[in-house]
């Protein structure tokens, strides 16, 4: 009796382990017949692309090289850009938390970083990733300007509510916005309290001119009817090594951005490359609203030594179209 | 005593506007003699142009347009006789140097693209003549090699420079020399810069709180900043573990009410699961029943 | 017997009266139903909604929607298990508004949505942390208790009728008859309906308790001046309550006027809802007063404004109507027992009703209309919200839905539960030759 479980147990144990190695084989014969079947197709293509005509196109690969490749071919090389995209900008940039400082001494309201985004991020001219606000704390206080972006806070109320993970904080920090996904309730507008969301009411700037261009998620662009938009922190520039467009725009020394996790932010219009730690403890930095518990990526220093005189913004509001 | 202050305080203000207002913006002289050292070109000044746009035009407007910014101290209009007057090596030093608010453009901008600014500022200025390039060009600066170690002893970075003579290597002295480190968007200096000792070294304290990487590297370097132009351009690098090893985790890595689906607190799904699944279960096993009862026949 | 059934069924055909009321109804849906397409086609930007004031008309109008369905549980429930047997003739009304509303209000959120053909991905890509899923989820769990507490009781009804009332429409009598699930009174088969609805009264307390306190999170959840409120939950329930009644009570007004219900609603049934609805009131009233006083005594700098805004600013004349006209002085009338007659009582629970939903509209608008940083450099119609025509033409489409479901099933079943009026009459409604 005893035995012949023995036995029977044997027995199974060798038919298992044959059939995992039938499966094994399955799997190298599987794996050799794919790799032989591209190679074959990408020999094909290369034959093809010798005879194609169309236009050349640029397309992002997914280890994020640029390559051109003729219009005819883009649905054989890359099937789907927008998803591989989506897919790449769910992962952050590894070991890294990006961070922003706000010089408001040095701001005088030029607004060359609100163009420079609205250029980046398709938007009209009343739509913000990035607005300067003429703020006063007390009546009898200083006035003086404050680029407001989003804060990308470490504790972000946005994402909290969002019922479909379409906004997402990522590993380095970036709260960013998958516009394939949104389903457009607004409750992230709702939720913020820096009000740094903005929505697409009406078709997007130059809706025609980008139709079917392939959705780039770290740059949320085309920018879609329906859905929500706001500052990315130019995701997809931080993936290059540059600094985000608003910064670089700046003529005024204004924005430093940089890595937490290396202590260290450079200035967009100096290009100097500064201790993170020592700018805020010099300066006495402080965060938007901390009292709300959001945790900002985003430090102000305060608007004190400044090198311009106050001139009041005129609040020319733009027309919506 | 605190009464004479106050007598005298409208004085001192007074007298600071009038230093803010006329800025003692003193180029050292061993910096005015500076020349560029290609001729300036009409191809040149274009360049120069498009630098001019990008980096200058927001404050100083266009040359002869008077259309600078209304700021102080005023950038004024640099096609003025003010600027025109200025020797090429002012010039220079000023846009390499700045002085707030005028951005230094060290950084910025490189030594050719700094004099093509000053070609196309150049071509705006009657009766300038440029010196002769040529007759500068023998004086070419010394050829400096440069080395980099750390001193686990002393902590700090120590750098040392050669001059390659014709007669070989020896120790360069008075070399001033910065040291930097590589972060993501750019190199940042770690002190003021340094001149090197009469045997050719300079120390630099190596601050303990640096982050590195993972294992602790930092890509540190080493470069020659000369401004006077005796010395050429010399730059050393390397990767060195000296820096606090940093291996933070991402910030998505706890479950939170901000996470993803995924990462939800486990508390909230259980709740929520349980909940659906206790009120659901009651639903479906009432319709059931109801339905069911449609067998039962009257006795 | 036979004077019940035809007392509580001769409604149930089809007349001219019906015809005339459903043809306008239809023809308001589809003028309606056009301006929908056009949101489709352009986007929400046909709405007066735009960044800042993003929740509008829409938003309001689904918190009005999700509060007047909750009187279906306060009714049915509450009041019911607690002995109330007045109540008795009131449920299926109650039922029937709690039924329309909590289906229409799923659809109102659906017009709302920026992207409504991406909705299957609330329930594909499910947060289990957002308040939108808990919304979605007891609503739809409360939709359907609330279907199966109008349809179970019903059962009786429809075996009664479909074997003993002549006069029903012939094209109606095969839908009775499914409906009625081969019901012959069987002590067994009493016994599975009276377990059933027991257990469905009881599990219909949490469920409405939380699609009005998680529609209150939806708001409360954030740290907006006039929404960062921890009594938002009850604040909103007890509101329900106030709107919920109201809405009854004109309903109740209706089908005694149309339904010839006279004998069946009486002026007991008017008064005493008349007392519900004081009672609420008052409740109400009271989480007002904490709503208002806590946050005004204290000042802090983005209450201040939205309190001055509400109290003295942009929106005070709304504000004023709706706290003294639609709630203060309804409460002062009510205590009266003559206002509580059928036909004051309904004129107030207008007005209650109407400021009810003007009361949703200042709970989301001027909070969103005053954030914390200040709206510049944007156009102007950011600053202020006005509703557009298209708005107001898809809102009301919403009711003009809620209005066709209860014209539905109003007509086509009996208002008041005809076997349980019998029996309270010691009748057998099964057996022919009684009474």
């Amino acid at each position: 009796m005893d035995e012949n479980t023995v036995n029977k147990g044997d027995e199974q144990d060798s038919s298992k382990s044959s059939r995992r190695n039938f499966l094994k084989n399955i799997g190298l014969l599987g794996a050799g017949v794919a790799a032989g079947a591209g190679a074959l197709y990408s020999g094909d293509i290369f034959e093809k692309k010798k005879a194609a005509t169309g236009e050349a196109k640029v397309l992002l690969t997914q280890d994020n090289k640029l390559v051109e490749v003729d219009s005819l071919e883009l649905k054989a090389l890359a099937k789907n850009p927008t998803k591989l995209m989506l897919e790449k900008g769910r992962e952050g940039i590894e070991g890294r938390r990006w961070v922003m400082v706000i010089d408001l001494s040095k701001c005088r309201n030029a607004r060359r970083c609100i163009a420079a985004c609205q250029e980046a991020h398709q938007l009209k001219p009343g739509q913000y990733h990035l607005n300067t606000l003429q703020m006063q704390d007390a009546p009898d206080t200083a006035p003086y300007h404050m680029p407001k972006n989003c804060q990308h806070c470490d504790n972000p109320p946005c994402v909290a509510v969002c019922p479909v993970d379409a906004t997402y904080k990522r590993g380095d920090g970036i709260v960013l916005i998958d516009n394939e996904r949104c389903i457009g309730c607004r409750f992230c507008m709702a939720a913020c309290p820096y009000s740094a969301r903005i929505f697409q009411w009406t078709l997007p700037k130059d809706a025609g001119k980008h139709q079917g261009e392939a959705y780039n998620v770290e740059l949320n662009v085309p920018q879609k009817l329906g859905t929500i938009s706001k500052c990315l922190f130019s995701a997809d520039r931080c993936r290059e090594g540059k600094l985000p467009y608003c910064v670089s725009a700046c003529p005024n020394g204004v924005y430093y951005f940089g890595d937490e996790n290396e202590d260290a932010v450079s200035n967009g219009t100096t290009k100097e490359t500064v201790r993170l730690s020592k700018l805020l403890r010099d300066n006495g930095a402080y965060q938007l609203m901390p009292e709300l518990g959001t945790r900002p990526r985003v430090y102000y220093l305060p608007p004190k030594n400044r090198l311009f005189p106050f001139e009041p913004a005129t609040d020319e509001a733009p027309k919506e179209g | 005593m605190k009464k004479l202050f106050y007598i005298l305080l409208p004085v001192i203000i007074t007298t600071l506007r009038v230093e803010a207002q006329n800025p003692s913006w003193v180029v050292p002289d061993d910096q005015k003699g500076k020349i560029c050292l290609v001729r300036f070109t009409s191809d040149m000044a274009k360049q120069g142009e498009v630098i001019y746009l990008k980096n200058c035009q927001s404050c100083h407007g266009l040359p002869t347009k008077k259309n600078f910014a209304s700021i102080q101290p005023s950038p004024g209009d640099l096609s003025e006789n003010k600027v025109g007057t200025q020797k090429d090596g002012e010039l220079f030093y000023r846009i390499t140097t700045g002085k707030a608010p005028m951005p230094e453009f060290r950084n910025i901008l490189t030594e050719d693209e700094r004099w093509s600014v000053i070609s196309f500022l150049r071509s705006f200025h009657k009766g300038y003549v440029q010196p002769d390039p040529e007759k500068m060009a023998a004086s070419i600066g010394k050829r400096i090699k440069l080395s980099m170690t750390y001193d686990t002893v002393k902590r700090r970075i120590l750098v040392k420079a050669v001059e390659l003579t014709s007669d070989g290597p020896v120790p360069a002295k008075g070399a001033e020399i910065v040291v930097f480190v590589k972060r993501y968007f750019g190199n940042m200096q770690l002190t003021d810069p340094k001149p090197t000792s009469e045997n050719g070294y300079a120390g630099f304290e190596w601050p303990q709180d640096l982050p590195g990487d993972k294992s602790g590297n930092v890509i540190v370097g080493a470069r020659v900043n000369d401004p006077t132009g005796n010395m050429q351009e010399a730059i050393v690098s390397d990767t060195l573990a000296i820096g606090v090893p940093t291996n933070k985790p991402a910030l998505t890595d706890t479950r939170a009410m901000w996470s993803t689906r995924d990462k939800a607190p486990v508390w909230m799904i259980l709740i929520y699961t349980l909940a659906v699944i206790v009120v659901w279960y009651f639903i479906i096993y009432i319709l059931l029943s109801v339905v069911d009862m449609r067998k039962i026949k009257q006795v | 017997m036979d004077l019940i059934i035809s007392d509580l069924s001769h409604h149930i055909r089809l007349n001219k009266g019906f015809f005339l009321w459903m043809g306008f109804l239809v023809l308001a849906f589809l003028a309606c139903l056009f301006a929908y397409t056009r949101q489709l086609k352009y986007g929400l930007g046909v709405a007066g909604i735009r960044d800042y004031i993003s929740w509008g008309l829409y938003i309001s109008n689904f918190v009005f929607f999700v509060a007047s369905s909750l009187i279906g549980m306060l009714i049915s429930a509450v009041l019911g298990l607690i002995g109330m047997k007045w109540v008795q003739p009131i449920t299926r009304i109650a039922e029937t508004i709690a039924v329309a509303f909590a289906a229409v209000a799923g659809l109102v959120i659906v017009m709302d949505m920026g992207r409504p053909e991406r909705l299957a991905y609330v329930f594909l890509y499910a947060r289990f942390q957002s308040p939108i899923l808990w919304d979605v989820t007891v609503i739809t769990t409360y939709f359907v208790i609330s279907l199966m507490l109008l349809m179970l009781p019903m059962i009786p009804d429809m075996a009664v009728l479909y074997k003993r009332y002549g006069s029903l429409p012939s094209w109606l009598k095969p839908v009775y008859k499914v409906l009625s699930l081969n019901w012959t009174d069987h002590p067994e088969q009493n016994r599975i309906i009276h377990r059933s609805i027991y257990i469905l009264l009881i599990l219909i307390i949490p469920a409405a308790l939380s699609i009005h306190t998680v529609t209150s999170w939806l708001f409360a959840l954030t740290v907006r001046p006039g929404w960062d409120s921890t009594i938002f939950g009850p604040y909103f329930v007890s509101g329900a309550f106030v709107a919920g009644s109201a809405a009854v009570i004109i309903a109740m007004f209706f089908f005694r006027k149309n339904y010839r219900l006279k004998d069946y609603l009486t002026d007991l049934h008017f008064n005493n809802m008349g007392k519900v609805l004081v009672l609420v009131a008052f409740v109400y009233l009271y989480f007002n007063i904490n709503e208002y006083l806590v946050p005004g005594y204290k000042l802090k700098r983005a209450d201040a404004i939205h309190l001055r805004e509400l109290m003295s600013g942009h929106f005070a004349v709304m504000f004023w109507l709706v706290q003294v006209g639609g709630l203060l002085i309804p409460i002062v009338l009510m205590l009266f027992r003559k206002m509580r007659k059928p036909l004051p009582l309904t004129l107030i629970s207008v007005v209650v009703l109407i400021a009810a939903w003007f009361k949703r509209y200042l709970i989301v608008v001027p909070t969103m209309a005053h954030p914390f940083l200040p709206i510049q450099h944007v156009p102007d119609n950011f600053k202020i919200y006005t509703p557009t025509l298209t708005e107001i033409a898809i809102t009301l489409l919403s009711f003009i839905l809620v209005l066709i479901i209860i014209t539905l099933i109003s007509k086509f079943f009996p208002v008041i539960p005809v076997v349980e009026t019998a029996k309270e009459k010691g009748l057998d409604p099964l057996k022919s030759n009684e009474s």
